[in-house]
């Protein structure tokens, strides 16, 4: 087992490592660079931005430069937001991340988990066309989509919550709703099915003979066993929430993480979009590499194939 | 089986949960709308830096504004007004400007502050090390470009403090446009006190220091920057605590707005102007802004380096189509490359203003004929533009608007930074482009200079327009180098290196618990200006 689990922490070093090199020498690309504002830069002027930045060294040593202060922990300073260096604006848009994706994930599961159970009762009922109708809805429109027609409904015209910002916990409700939403409705899919599928095993129909309450039987003998294939959905369904927060925050004006990515990508902010990626390569190769670890522990099958 | 299961707890689970929606409206544990007694503004975006030394971008200036005061400044219509000077004198010659500051003027932690800390702030800009990106907005003063290229000690640039309260710009040549100049963010004081302190990190709100009617208060990246009145600005001010916040999209502008979560936007999709019209019609705001939106011909590249061709896809253009019956946002045909809304200049149209629209076209058609360019041989171009709604409707309505000459155009769009990248690098047949200028034509027509460097998109070059441009530049009266710049222009307007299209509108959307709030030409609205409505 400890030898699947460094196989696998080896490879996903690797990958990382691969990930920072790429992406470190396809920025440098893109046509444009972090100095090109809505003015004129004369010659002497840029010269003097890029010796700041040491952006004047070739390409392959600043590219050395950036792996050394990298190992130090040091993403370096950011071109565009020039009051601030890389590792305190992922320390200030973290946890505004952190918090959407997590309040994305609580909503989706509490939303999926119920609806799944409820659909799964009862396969065919009217119950179950209706909601899951709903959740086909919440699958196919998009956060782009609902989260807009959210604000709309909720803040413009209820004006329950704010329409963005991050000052309260308040704020993050729309936008883990939100974000939330397409995803409870894929965890409900594999809810409904898992229910229905596991409430014919003869292991129900002996707790049921035994004569235990339904809720008892619902949560201790269905939900255990119809959670495995929740279990291998949820490693790629938080790579699916980081990406997805990078849209809600665009939306409801969070200052997260995300948002940096997408401007730093416009404004050619070379050293902030290696940090963004840094972060979300860590996150989603951490989940993987988590999901695989669970696997190998429940799963004794894997654990022999892979070793 | 399963029906018992879903009866016993499934039914009392929603009627739970209908109740907690209806009553969540009562439930809600904090109000949705702006703080109480702080003026919330959302700014076009995240300011990159609050130095005003290495600032760029627009909406930095509106933040300056308030933090800081340099020696002239800009009262609520948008004029020149004295700031931390209260009195200026020209020598004869023009290249002197003497400046006597306030009495009794101080920083924001009480430390007085002086000449000395102009001319400082001065050698600071122009220093290599500071890295300052609009240094060159005051290359006028002498020895400026020689202390930023490093090649002369930042002791020898044309600044100096006689005493205390005077403070002294000598200029290389004469710049009758100096006051308005003075106005940006790169002629502000800095405190060197601090500066000297604690290095680069004197932005910080902790060490924060200024000498506007605002300091810094708070700065969450993303979230909002914060001020709070400065008590030693020289005179008091009505709001105390404002706070910007950085809103990207015009839609989430509107919405909060609507939500009451801001008092101030800076625009807000356009199709919404006429229920905005309709609704608010107290708060809006539309304004015309000085500024120059403008189609560019590479006059380096076959055909356009032929006029005729230049001249023929200029006829075929009708300003007022595009901003009356395409753009319908506000803004001003234009009909000249310096816009008209400048003070004591008068502007050349471009010469088939007036036409009857079907003579042009005929004319268009003769010119690309003589060109080598009809019906079996059409004229085919790439219209290049910023992505976006905007970009796309005016550029498609042009290239409509060529057909009727028989020219084949296509469109081809790039993200802002990608278009002007290559507008710099020359790779475009036609381009769109647009400027956001100073209220003087200098500003504009020097875009047309062939030494301008790669602002000049299409590598204009006019030896004689270069020389009026030169002459105009050693006149110190402002009367006489107006009236030379309009020659200049007069005398380019036939070249047709460009076709003007439109000034732009700013859209603004302004609470009426806010008074004060003027439009002016510059979109420039300090806080200070403002109050409270009872």
């Amino acid at each position: 087992m400890t030898r699947y689990i460094l196989k696998r922490l080896l490879f996903a070093l690797v990958t990382l490592f691969v990930i920072i090199t790429v992406v470190f020498f396809l920025l440098r690309l893109a046509p444009g660079g972090p100095f090109d504002g809505e003015r004129r830069l004369p010659p002497e002027i840029e010269a003097n931005l890029k010796a700041a930045y040491n952006l004047d060294a070739p390409l392959l040593l600043q590219y050395g430069r950036f792996m050394v202060n990298l190992a130090q922990g040091d993403l370096g300073p950011s071109f565009t937001q020039k009051d601030f260096d890389v590792n305190a604006l992922i320390r200030a848009g973290l946890p505004v991340s952190l918090m959407l994706g997590l309040g994305a994930l609580v909503c989706a599961l509490l939303l999926g988990l119920s609806i799944g159970i409820v659909a799964g009762l009862k396969p065919g009922g009217l119950l179950d066309t209706l909601l899951m109708a709903v959740s086909n809805l919440n699958i196919a429109v998009p956060t782009i989509v609902a989260a807009p027609l959210m604000v709309l409904l909720f803040s413009v015209t209820l004006s329950w919550f704010p329409g963005g910002g991050a000052d309260t916990w308040w704020h993050f409700v729309l936008p883990a709703l939100a974000l939330g939403l397409p995803l409870s409705a894929e965890i409900a899919r594999i809810m409904r099915g898992g229910i229905a599928e596991t409430s014919l095993e003869p292991f129900v129909k002996t707790a049921k003979a035994k004569g235990l309450k339904s809720p008892r039987i619902v949560f201790l003998h269905l939900l255990p066993a119809a959670s495995i294939p929740l279990l291998s959905f949820l490693g790629p369904a938080m790579a699916g929430l980081l990406t997805g927060s990078v849209v809600a925050e665009q939306i409801f004006d969070l200052p997260g993480i995300g948002r940096y990515y997408v401007q730093g990508a416009l404004n050619r902010d070379y050293t902030l979009v290696m940090g963004v990626t840094i972060v979300y390569s860590f996150a989603i190769l951490s989940f993987n590499l988590l999901v695989d670890v669970a696997y190998g522990l429940i799963d004794p099958r894997i654990r022999v194939a892979q070793t | 089986m399963s029906q018992t299961l879903l009866s016993k707890w499934t039914r009392p689970a929603l009627v739970g949960f209908l109740g907690l929606l209806l009553l969540s409206p009562f439930l809600l544990p904090y109000t949705v709308n702006a703080k109480e007694g702080v003026l919330t503004i959302g700014n076009a975006g995240e300011p990159q830096t609050l130095d005003p030394h290495r600032y760029n971008l627009r909406l930095e200036e509106t933040l300056l504004n308030d933090l800081f005061l340099g020696l002239t400044t800009f009262n609520a219509a948008g004029e020149i007004v004295p700031g931390a000077a209260q009195s200026w004198q020209t020598s004869e010659d023009g290249l002197t400007w003497t400046f006597k500051l306030r009495d009794n003027l101080k920083w924001s932690d009480g430390q007085p502050l002086t000449a000395a800390d102009f001319v400082y702030a001065s050698q600071r800009l122009q220093d290599p090390a500071t890295a300052a990106s609009l240094a060159y907005f005051m290359y006028m003063v002498k020895n400026a470009p020689e202390v930023n290229r490093g090649e002369l000690p930042v002791s020898a640039l044309g600044v100096s403090a006689p005493d205390a309260q005077t403070f002294v710009i000598e200029l290389s040549q004469p710049y009758p446009y100096l006051l308005e100049r003075l106005l940006y963010p790169t002629a502000f004081p800095v405190p060197q006190h601090v500066i000297e302190r604690h290095g680069d990190d004197w932005v910080k709100p902790a060490n924060w220091v200024s000498n506007g009617a605002y300091t810094l208060a708070d700065w969450q990246p993303q979230a909002f920057v914060a001020m709070q009145a400065n008590p030693h600005f020289y005179e008091p001010v009505s709001i105390q605590n404002v706070r910007y916040l950085p809103v990207v999209n015009e839609q989430s502008a509107y919405n909060r707005y609507r939500n009451e979560e801001l008092h101030v936007i800076g625009s807000f999709p356009v199709g919404e102007l006429e229920r905005v019209k309709t609704n608010y019609p107290n708060e809006l705001h539309l304004s015309d802004l000085l500024s120059m939106m403008y189609l560019v011909f590479n006059t380096e590249k076959a055909p356009f380096n032929d006029s005729r061709v230049r001249q023929a896809l200029s006829l075929a253009i009708d300003q007022d189509i595009l901003t009356d019956k395409v753009l319908r946002s506000g803004n001003k045909p234009a009909y000249s490359f310096v816009p008209d809304l400048i003070a004591d200049y008068q502007t050349t149209p471009l010469p088939h203003v007036g036409k009857d629209r079907a003579e042009r076209l005929q004319q268009a058609r003769e010119l690309l004929d003589s060109a080598g360019y009809n019906n079996p041989n059409p004229l085919k171009i790439t219209l290049r533009h910023v992505s976006g709604v905007e970009g796309k409707k005016v550029n498609l309505a042009i290239t409509g608007m060529w057909r009727q000459i028989g020219v084949v155009a296509n469109l081809q769009q790039a993200e802002l930074r990608n278009h002007f990248a290559d507008l710099r690098q020359g790779d475009f047949d036609v381009a769109w482009a647009g400027w956001v200028g100073e209220n003087n034509a200098e500003h504009y027509l020097t875009l047309l200079q062939s030494d301008i460097g790669n602002v000049n998109y299409g590598r204009f070059a006019d030896a004689r327009f270069d020389d009026m441009i030169k002459t105009a530049q050693q006149l110190s009266s402002a009367i006489q180098r107006n009236q030379q710049l309009a020659a200049a222009e007069a005398y380019v307007v036939d070249a047709y290196a460009v076709v003007p299209l439109y000034t732009v509108s700013v859209r603004r959307l302004v609470s009426q618990k806010v008074s004060g709030w003027q439009n002016n030409l510059r979109d420039v609205h300090q806080i200070r200006y403002l109050s409270w409505s009872d």
